[in-house]
């Protein structure tokens, strides 16, 4: 009975872990031409990404700001000044960073 | 006797290719369904026979041109009838007034589904004395996420996709449900033809050449037709822009006295697997 629940934990975790990575995390970043940026965050089959964790960290690796994407998986936030980059933290494995350089209107 | 049925046989043959030739179809076309981001789109819209870069039409104007994009659990809709330009498409023996739409990129900047709508004005069909509207969708999609190409979007009749309508392999079926007033429509006949002869957006035509050699006209324009439940399904055996059409399915069947065919229409593009 022991071995047996053993097996079946196994294959939930098995079956779980192919569903998480049956999906990629995605993210597309604007500049509003406004001095601020909206960042859109989303997954491969569709899912929401409202509630999934974004960072921005300077050139110097230092945390600008720390939020969320709400409820339609988007943020929108003030231009840092200088190069910084954008992170949006689905878990590991399901992180997507996009430079600042590149975000453009 | 026999003298007699054979050229009745051949009449009866000519008829069958003419009529099978006549498919009408609202070409809806722009030249990526995926892109990798939001971009200006160049669009156009005619109304012609796509398979033989045939017969041109005057589509009778355009009553509504819009784009549907899903914004969380909203559905967002953007009016684009502003972005429509008359022009003249030309095909090889013959033109007739078209449309070109040039969609700003930021209309189409997030990522998603952009579910396109056309609704026609109404074409005239002299010969059989009624009146056509093909009620066009064409779905495109932004940086690989899929949002609501799988939904119906409440027009009067349409064609509801069960596959990616812009992820399709060659040789996939595509699956789709034919909808009238938001319920299926069974045993409909849906007619189905391959843009053998690419749009060219520079000079507004169709080449002469086509990509296909076509033994007959029945396989110029296919027909199938819907299922009990509205379900069409079709294997899809060459890579490029697929249309298919829903006759007559829609509610209205009258226009200025007339009788009216109210078609739903939708394209979708295969990839060659290398």
């Amino acid at each position: 009975m022991k071995k047996m629940m053993i097996v079946l934990t196994l294959a939930a975790l098995l079956a779980f872990t192919g569903q998480a990575f049956a999906h990629s995390p995605l993210m597309s970043c604007f500049d509003n031409g406004d001095n601020t940026v909206t960042c859109e965050g989303g997954f491969s089959d569709g899912s929401s990404a409202a509630g999934v964790k974004l960072h921005i960290k300077d050139g110097k690796d230092k945390p600008v700001l720390e939020t969320r994407m709400n409820e339609d998986s988007e943020v929108t936030f003030d231009k840092p000044a200088g190069s910084y980059v954008v992170i949006f933290d689905a878990g590991e494995g399901h992180t997507v960073e996009v430079n600042g350089a590149d975000i453009v209107e | 006797m026999k003298k007699r049925f054979v050229p009745i046989l051949a009449a009866l043959c000519v008829m069958a290719f003419s009529s099978s030739a006549f498919a009408h179809f609202m070409v809806f076309y722009t030249p990526e369904m995926i892109m990798e981001k939001g971009q200006d789109l160049d669009m156009r819209i005619a109304f012609t026979h796509p398979a033989e870069a045939g017969h041109m039409m005057d589509m009778g104007g355009i009553e509504e041109f819009y784009v549907l994009k899903a914004k969380g659990e909203k559905i967002v809709k953007t009016d684009l009838k502003n972005t429509l330009k008359e022009i003249t498409w030309k095909n090889p023996h013959s033109s007739a007034p078209a449309f070109a739409a040039e969609v700003p990129k930021k209309v189409i900047r997030s990522m998603g589904d952009y579910v396109f709508v056309m609704k026609p004005g109404y074409y005239f069909e002299k010969e059989e004395d009624v009146y056509m509207q093909q009620i066009t969708k064409l779905i495109l999609n932004v940086g690989e996420m899929p949002t609501i190409w799988n939904e119906p979007v409440g027009l009067p009749c349409e064609i509801v996709p069960l596959i990616k309508p812009y992820g399709l392999w060659t040789g996939n079926v595509f699956k789709a449900q034919v909808l009238s007033d938001g319920k299926p429509v069974a045993g409909a006949e849906v007619e189905v033809e391959y843009m053998s002869h690419m749009p060219n957006l520079k000079t507004n035509t169709m080449p002469a050449k086509s990509s296909v050699d076509y033994p007959n006209g029945a396989l110029v324009t296919q027909t199938i037709f819907t299922d009990a439940n509205g379900y069409i399904s079709f294997g899809i055996p060459k890579s490029g822009w697929w249309g298919f059409a829903a006759l007559g399915v829609g509610p209205d069947t009258e226009y200025k006295g007339k009788e009216l065919g109210q078609d739903a229409v939708i394209w979708v593009k295969a990839e060659d697997m290398k």
